[in-house]
């Protein structure tokens, strides 16, 4: 690949972003071509070093916050004609209540996958209380002279606290793999407003 | 590496690498390289955070031809750098408590 080549897939790429940072990022990687080509390289390396389009692309989104990619959105880049505000302030009801209701389901998204790890947790904390429980219970049936109801009752406090040794892993793979998600789909959401023309 | 200390650990480096001359972004790279790599896009970020925290100021200059900007440490920056090597001190003094005795178990 050329230098004109990844610099224009660049800002196709990075298409939704203010137009200052498209700007300035595709000054920097121009430079940064330039640079290593002066050192020996042949274009085509020197384009190679760099990496390729879509991982710089990625890396950019990520560290791009999401408000100002939407604020870029949302902004116009003309004044607005009168009948177009018309539009917008007769239109509310619908666009306010579409608007809300994809803001309502990304959060309860987001709500319904901690309230999983929550319930995890609290599964494995009754198991916990009710192995201590089962315990005190166990050797109080002991003590009383009812063994077998005893016996039984220790038994089931070692086999809670097993298990519940085992859910302790499970829960803080869950919390681990939840807050993967959740960056995964604060990336997708801000994969949805740049470079959309790249995919078309 | 904590991300919290490497991204200021990164920020220090970059810092380093222009306190004596003005640099440009490609000569970072190349005189960081024995140390960190550090990729465009990493450069770029830190280029910015520290601009925004008056620790640099950047020029544009032409070179053989064409553009180049260069990257020229602020007094803000040299004091940051002090400041660094003074926390290290700390740092260092810590590692060594913490890995102290750990020659006798080995």
């Amino acid at each position: 690949m050329l230098k004109q080549d990844f610099l224009s897939a660049l800002r196709e790429g990075l298409k939704g972003l203010p137009e200052k940072d498209i700007e300035e990022r595709i000054t920097f990687y121009g430079e940064m071509i330039d640079d290593r080509i002066e050192e020996g390289l042949s274009e085509e390396e020197a384009v190679n070093e760099i990496g390729t389009v879509d991982a710089v692309v990625q890396q950019i989104v990520a560290e791009t916050p999401l408000t100002r990619i939407v604020g870029e959105k949302i902004k116009t880049k003309r004044k607005m004609r009168a009948w177009e505000i018309v539009l917008i302030v007769l239109g509310f009801p619908v666009w306010f209540s579409l608007l809300a209701a994809a803001g309502a389901v990304l959060l309860s998204l987001y709500i319904v996958l901690w309230v999983l790890v929550l319930v995890l947790w609290a599964v494995e904390i009754v198991f916990w209380v009710c192995a201590v429980a089962l315990l005190v219970a166990g050797v109080g049936l002991l003590i009383s002279g009812e063994t077998p109801a005893g016996l039984c009752a220790l038994g089931a406090a070692l086999l809670l606290a097993g298990l519940s040794i085992f859910l302790f892993f499970g829960c803080i793979a869950a919390c681990k793999g939840a807050v993967k998600l959740t960056k995964k789909i604060a990336i997708g959401v801000k994969n949805l407003f740049v470079g959309k023309e790249r995919t078309k | 590496m904590d991300i919290q200390l490497k991204r200021g650990l990164l920020d220090v480096c970059v810092l380093a690498a222009i306190k004596n001359e003005d640099s440009y972004g490609y000569k970072i790279i190349k005189d960081l390289k024995p140390y960190v790599e550090l990729s465009e896009s990493t450069l770029y970020t830190i280029l910015k955070r520290l601009e925004a925290a008056s620790m640099l100021t950047v020029r544009t200059a032409e070179h053989d031809g064409r553009l180049r900007k260069y990257y020229h440490i602020t007094d803000a920056g040299h004091r940051r750098l002090e400041e660094f090597k003074s926390e290290w001190k700390e740092i260092i003094s810590i590692y060594q408590f913490v890995s102290k005795g750990e020659g006798n178990h080995a």
